[in-house]
């Protein structure tokens, strides 16, 4: 505790050099929290956008995701209603999922264009979608035990100049080749914000999309956990269960989440190792000047028998201690700022390829702001050992005749 | 001579420096700074070094303070060979063994008078409680006790020496190297700082080797020792010959009256020193010897 105490002393003997180190110390931990926490919430964002949307384990039939099928769900997944019911009696599991991805041409009577269908469970699905699927006008279509009704993305009404309670004609291929057509009405017009998505979505019952492929067998299962961080253990259990079939992960389907998490990283990767630069100079000079400062002092020390590693340890001290308080500061910085965004509603512009922006938020992580604090403090540590390293083995009477 | 010789090499607390010799490189020459210079302090002795501006005090002083390294020669502080030792070992022994008070006080500024006095005794690694006994009671006996939360920059120089005094025998050293101790302050001050160290060197049975311009220190201090070139020298300034092996006094002191009393364990009656030539060797060296 004396040590600490003479460190902070020390530390405090130059107010005005001290503080410097503590600011910059403090900025570049702060620009670090608040940088790696935006990262983060994207990172939050697009994780529970894509699991949202694909589910956090999806199952198909072995071939399934090949991408290859000469017909439509050539590679379908068969029994997938036991499969279903087993999977969402289990801990952990929110609820199954079952999908059919499809494709086709879509008609008002006067004129089509190509659509990318997706039949779903309506009652589940647009519930587990949440808030990403916004809808423009109506609502989700319901069963389709009558007519079948549709969700179209809100480019393809515009095009197709549909409005709700309107019909419009789906025309695909069948599981057999052939092409079949079903006459469909619109529920609701939705927007995902990815205005190529929205030119070419409809969504409607599973059932529906069946009796129009002529098949009794789904696209694929997905299954929505509790936790996304148990995705890898269902995932396992899956394929334990399961090894005829093939399992993805939200992550291994989210294109999107890893080009963006990499472009991050590197970005934010880089921000970081610049500020660990700026902040081991502030240190170093800081330190190394008041190493200068203070050799006569530390030949006094020495001589009546401080250790040279003694010596270093007390600098080391202070380098700990302008380190801390500058962490300190800049957490309190990022926390602040982290407060401030909550409550201010700011947006950011839409990133390339959407139409809607997103809120401007920053992720509270206490692994990131332990683990910023610690490399700040390592990092004066060593800028610290690294000046005064030298001093401490300077030869006794040497450092008593400096001036 | 009837009164005993000082057993000066016996003793545990002693300093035992042997024909050192120390020589620096200035420019592309070597200035010899120590020519082969002896000196033993016993426990309680003051010894004081006079001698012009580069004659060799502060190197003679340094390497009796282990703080540097004779080229040859050997040195014994409190009974234990030194040399050889590597540098931890003799920062360990300067920390137990050697206090040092300097001509510019050299006091931690960011300590108070009790912080830097309790410094040695944190590197012992002293109990607080023994710690804050130990403090207590030098600041007491060094009339520091009102001044022990004060920064060195609020004292003045008399009481700065004060606290390096303090600082120096709080660990109760084997011996005290003192350079200049009263080159900075005014005679009234420099009286009592020289009065303070003697009687607390005595009181504490530590050596103390004190190089000093001041003649009112050097008159206080049990033996003074010449030096000139990097050698001892005479009474009257001239080295003494290897041809006629003569001894020369020292300045004889007459007995300070602080040295203690018979039958306390501490050294009696006036000390003189002698500064003997070795012809075989050349070198010169110094023996106390109370009469």
């Amino acid at each position: 505790m004396k040590w600490i105490l003479f460190a902070w002393k020390n530390v405090m003997r130059n107010k005005r050099r001290s503080l410097t180190a503590m600011l910059i110390t403090a900025m570049g931990t702060a620009a670090v929290l608040i940088g790696g926490g935006f990262a983060l919430f994207t990172y939050e964002s697009l994780e529970e956008m894509t699991a949202r949307d694909s589910g956090h384990v999806v199952l198909a039939a072995a071939r399934g995701f090949d991408n290859d099928e000469d017909v439509p769900l050539q590679h379908g997944l068969s029994g997938a209603a036991a499969l279903a019911t087993h999977y969402a009696t289990l801990p952990g599991v929110r609820a199954v999922a079952p999908r059919i991805q499809f494709s086709g041409l879509i008609s008002n009577g006067d004129k089509s264009a190509v659509f990318i269908g997706s039949g779903v469970d309506p009652a589940l699905d647009f519930r587990l979608r949440g808030p990403q699927l916004g809808f423009v006008a109506g609502e989700a279509p319901g069963p389709s035990d009558a007519v079948p009704e549709v969700a179209i993305g809100d480019e393809l009404a515009k095009l197709m100049k549909a409005k709700v309670g309107g019909s419009l004609t789906l025309l695909a291929t069948t599981t057999e080749g052939n092409l079949n057509a079903v006459d469909v009405i619109v529920r609701g017009i939705v927007r995902t914000g990815v205005p190529d998505i929205d030119r070419r979505l409809v969504m409607t019952d599973i059932r529906a999309v069946q009796r129009l492929l002529l098949t009794d067998k789904v696209g694929s299962l997905a299954i929505y956990l509790k936790d996304t961080a148990q995705t890898a253990a269902m995932a396992a259990q899956v394929k334990a269960t399961h090894p005829e079939l093939a399992v993805r992960t939200w992550g291994d389907l989210a294109v999107f989440y890893q080009a963006v998490r990499a472009l991050y990283n590197r970005i934010f990767g880089i921000l970081g190792l610049i500020m660990v630069v700026i902040v081991a100079f502030a240190m170093s000079n800081t330190l190394g000047m008041a190493v200068v400062e203070r050799t006569r002092e530390i030949g006094t020390l020495r001589a009546i028998g401080t250790q040279p590693g003694e010596v270093v340890r007390n600098f080391v001290l202070e380098g700990v201690a302008i380190g801390a308080a500058g962490a300190a500061i800049g957490m309190l910085a990022a926390g602040a700022t982290t407060l401030a965004l909550l409550f201010a509603g700011l947006e950011m512009p839409p990133p390339p390829g959407r139409s809607a922006g997103y809120p401007l938020l920053l992720a509270f992580s206490a692994p990131l702001y332990l683990g910023a604090t610690l490399v700040v403090v390592a990092l004066a540590a060593a800028a610290a050992w690294l000046v005064s390293r030298r001093a401490a083995h300077k030869p006794i009477t040497e450092a008593l005749a400096h001036v | 001579m009837n009164a005993p010789t000082l057993e000066l090499a016996a003793r545990a607390s002693t300093v035992r420096l042997t024909d050192l010799r120390k020589r620096y490189r200035v420019g592309d020459d070597w200035a010899e700074a120590l020519k082969g210079v002896s000196l033993t302090a016993a426990a309680g002795e003051m010894v004081a070094l006079t001698g012009p501006s580069g004659s060799g005090k502060s190197t003679l002083l340094n390497l009796a303070g282990l703080i540097d390294t004779q080229d040859a020669g050997t040195r014994e502080i409190a009974g234990r060979p030194v040399d050889g030792l590597d540098d931890a070992a003799l920062t360990s022994l300067r920390r137990e063994q050697v206090g040092f008070i300097f001509q510019g006080f050299n006091l931690v500024p960011v300590m108070n008078v009790a912080d830097n006095v309790e410094y040695p005794l944190l590197l012992l690694g002293r109990a607080p409680a023994e710690r804050r006994r130990k403090v207590a009671e030098i600041l007491e006996r060094t009339g520091l006790t009102g001044l022990a939360g004060r920064l060195p920059d609020a004292l003045s120089g008399g009481q700065r020496q004060r606290v390096a005094i303090a600082r120096a025998l709080v660990k109760s050293p084997s011996l005290v190297i003192a350079d200049e101790p009263t080159a900075n302050l005014d005679s009234h001050t420099a009286q009592q700082i020289v009065d303070l160290l003697r009687e607390l060197s005595h009181e504490r049975g530590a050596a103390v080797v004190v190089a000093t311009h001041d003649e009112r220190m050097s008159a206080h201090c049990d033996r003074v020792l010449r030096l000139a070139d990097g050698e001892l020298v005479d009474a009257h300034g001239a080295p003494t010959g290897p041809a006629e092996e003569k001894q020369a006094k020292s300045e004889l002191i007459a007995p300070h009256p602080l040295t203690p009393a018979p039958g306390r364990g501490r050294p009696t009656g006036s000390l003189s020193s002698t500064v003997t030539r070795d012809s075989a060797t050349g070198t010169s060296s110094v023996k106390g010897e109370r009469q």
